[in-house]
């Protein structure tokens, strides 16, 4: 995967078994988020495979159910309270108000007192909350958090940590990326930095091989794979 | 205490230091562009002009002259407060609005420019008021009409700066606007207005309102120094919107801005979506729910089409097909949000089908609402000739809402597609394209423009051919550009 001339992703394997997590690592600018994109189909990989739940990612309804993610910059419906748009999500999967438990969400996310606000009217913490409550609350098989402790509080922290635990607890799959180990220790994933998966650039000269052109046969499949899921 | 510092100075220095850049010539390359434009619009579109400022049959009584002049006057004010009118350009704003400058200098020429262009208005309004009514007026009403502009400009200004006027002169503008056009439509549907009395000495009326307007010109420029800076920046922001909207020919960039804005000042109050309905229905019914103005105002438009009942057909054809739109359009905020970022389509996990079905609802019921109300009054008026014409409303109206989804899925106004050369200049594809999603759908509504533009009886048989031609069309465009395998909007 690369922007232009600049490769990002060269030679990525990374596999996320069901029911547990895996948190990538990494400094800014290193491929963390375009993993990420790939992986929620939202960018396209130059080559390489990626499977999810043994399936590729793409646009299918089925792929949206099991897969939620924080990945892309939020939008908002207008005219709709911060309430409603929870009730919204849930409606659409099947599920009512009370059964989502949409009130206790809110409030477990700091965010009861501003059930009447519309999102556009929240601090960017707060809308960062609003947006993982809605992504915990709808039934998924797999969360794709980027950068998840962004613009929280130490308490939001160790809260949202905590509900990404639980999360694994019942059954479903985590990866994300994050700057901060305390709080991926917290929620329970293995913390894999990106240079552990990444591998040898194969169009990197190599100076053990006379021949630069020639392909070394020993060198890993250039694919980032996720088939568990 | 820092002094205040000389503003004329600093906007030399601007005007300098922005010259540097820009070619020489280039303020009067962009004059004679616009006056140029101007020119050739006004000679290509005489016959139109001819037609609203002075038709060959006058019709209006003095009650109705008053009438139409009161609407021009509460449209003028109206625009006016959405304007500012005090502002000042966006980097002034930055810049200026915080530096140690007199405000009243600062802000002046945006006062100036307020009253200058509601002065043009008004005589403008004035002048086609005159043309419409039976009775012939003094050309000195123009120059009435310029200074009642200019008024309203000032009145405008001084509300800026305080809320309380502010709220008093824009329910006295809505109000005024709104008796005003039921005036007009009583006219229209053959209420004869009672004789007005006496007549107005132009001689006295004139040196009144001209003393009065500049009375209230020098208490404006005195007041200037009291608009607050929220209101400042208000006003900034949304000249600057609307610029970036013309230059950038992109109508959503101001369209957000008034929704966003809209909906930041309302205190809202969550309820449960309705579970008899699917869920984006049920959004989209809150929603229209929330405006009650709005379905106030649309229910109030469909009496308008009377104004136009003496007009030729096309002009009624046109205004019964955009009322329907307008009318649908009113939820479809939703869609277009969708359509800029599907984020929350993806969370949602519906596919394409699912949610322009469920979408379609509440606008399909608005624009057969309207347009069946609209229909029924024209035929009720005798604007029509014979046949049950309201039927027609059931299938122009979800034609409308399939227009107006298929607009609001239209996104943005794409600006990478190539342009066309043509003998007049190359005409950029991007805007042509956004301005005709959603009306190419309006060619489902044909059996309706035949009978109404050759003024033939409507029969039962063209019923049904419009309610099938509907029927089948909508069913068309659902299953051509939605998929029921794939989450978002597009195919």
């Amino acid at each position: 995967m690369s922007y232009g001339s600049t490769p990002v992703l060269v030679n990525v394997g990374l596999t996320v078994p069901a029911g547990a997590g895996v948190c990538v690592t990494g400094e800014n600018g290193i491929g963390k988020s375009t993993l990420l994109r790939c992986v929620s189909s939202l960018q396209r990989a130059d080559s390489g495979t990626i499977r999810v739940f043994g399936g590729e990612p793409g646009d299918s309804p089925d792929f949206w159910r099991a897969v939620a993610t924080t990945v892309e910059p939020p939008t908002w419906y207008p005219g709709l309270t911060l309430r409603e748009h929870a009730e919204l999500v849930c409606r659409a999967h099947g599920q009512t108000a009370d059964d989502a438990g949409i009130d206790e969400a809110l409030e477990r996310f700091g965010l009861a007192g501003h059930a009447d606000a519309i999102p556009p009217s929240l601090s960017s913490g707060q809308k960062q909350r609003l947006t993982l409550a809605l992504v915990l609350l709808r039934p998924s098989s797999l969360l794709i958090l980027d950068e998840p402790e962004q613009r929280l509080d130490p308490d939001g922290r160790a809260k949202v940590a905590a509900m990404l635990a639980e999360y694994q607890a019942g059954g479903g799959s985590l990866l994300l990326a994050s700057h901060d180990d305390k709080f991926a220790v917290a929620s329970g994933a293995e913390i894999v930095s990106m240079e552990q998966l990444t591998g040898p650039d194969p169009t990197a000269p190599d100076p053990s091989v006379p021949d630069p052109t020639v392909p070394d046969p020993t060198a890993p499949d250039p694919t980032a794979r996720d088939d568990q899921p | 205490m820092t002094a205040v510092v000389a503003l004329r100075p600093v906007r030399r220095w601007i005007r300098r230091a922005q010259a540097s850049h820009r070619d020489r010539g280039e303020l009067l390359g962009t004059v004679y562009t616009v006056v140029f434009s101007i020119a050739v619009i006004a000679v290509m579109a005489q016959d139109t002009l001819k037609a609203v400022f002075s038709p060959l049959v006058p019709h209006l009584s003095d009650v109705g002259a008053l009438a139409a002049a009161t609407v021009c006057a509460g449209l003028l004010f109206l625009a006016l407060r959405r304007l500012g009118p005090v502002s000042v350009t966006r980097p002034a704003a930055y810049f200026l609005l915080t530096a140690p400058v007199s405000r009243r200098r600062l802000l002046s020429p945006s006062l100036h420019a307020a009253a200058f262009g509601a002065g043009l208005a008004g005589a403008a309004a004035a002048f086609g008021v005159l043309g419409h009514a039976v009775t012939s007026g003094s050309l000195l009403m123009i120059v009435t009409g310029a200074l009642f502009g200019v008024l309203l400009a000032l009145l405008a200004s001084a509300a800026q700066s305080r809320p309380r006027l502010a709220s008093l002169a824009d329910a006295t503008a809505r109000v005024a606007l709104a008796l005003g056009l039921a005036a007009l439509v009583a006219e229209a549907t053959g209420w004869t207005p009672p004789e007005v009395g006496g007549e107005v000495a132009m001689s006295v009326v004139v040196p009144v309102v001209g003393a009065l307007t500049i009375i209230a010109f020098l208490f404006g420029v005195r007041d200037l120094a009291r608009t607050p800076n929220d209101e400042i920046l208000e006003s900034a922001k949304t000249a600057g919107t609307l610029a970036d909207s013309v230059y950038g020919i992109e109508p959503s960039f101001l369209a957000e801005m008034l929704e966003r804005r809209y909906w930041a000042r309302r205190r809202l109050r969550s309820t449960t979506l309705s579970r008899r309905l699917p869920p984006l229905t049920a959004q989209d019914l809150l929603l229209a729910r929330r405006r009650p103005a709005r379905l106030l105002w649309t229910a109030a438009s469909t009496a308008m089409p009377l104004l136009l009942a003496g007009a030729p057909r096309w002009v009624l054809t046109i205004a019964l097909l955009a009322g329907t739109v307008i009318a649908a359009r009113a939820t479809t905020a939703s869609l277009k949000t969708d359509a800029g970022n599907p984020v929350l389509l993806r969370l949602l996990g519906l596919t394409s089908r699912q949610v322009v079905r469920q979408r379609l609802w509440v606008p399909a019921v608005l624009g057969a609402a309207w347009a069946t109300a609209a229909l029924a009054l024209l035929q009720l008026s005798g604007a029509l000739p014979p046949g049950q014409w309201w039927l027609l409303g059931l299938a122009v109206g979800p034609i409308g809402a399939a227009s107006a989804v298929r607009a609001a899925r239209a996104g943005f106004v794409r600006n990478d597609l190539i342009p066309i050369d043509t003998p007049m200049g190359a005409v950029p594809t991007g805007p042509v394209v956004y301005a005709f999603a959603g009306v190419d759908l309006l060619i489902l509504t044909l059996p309706t423009v035949i009978v109404l533009l050759q003024d033939l009886p409507l029969t039962p048989t063209m019923i049904a051919v419009q309610l099938s031609t509907a029927w089948l069309g909508i069913q068309v465009y659902l299953s051509w550009t939605t998929d029921p395998e794939r989450v978002g909007l597009s195919k």
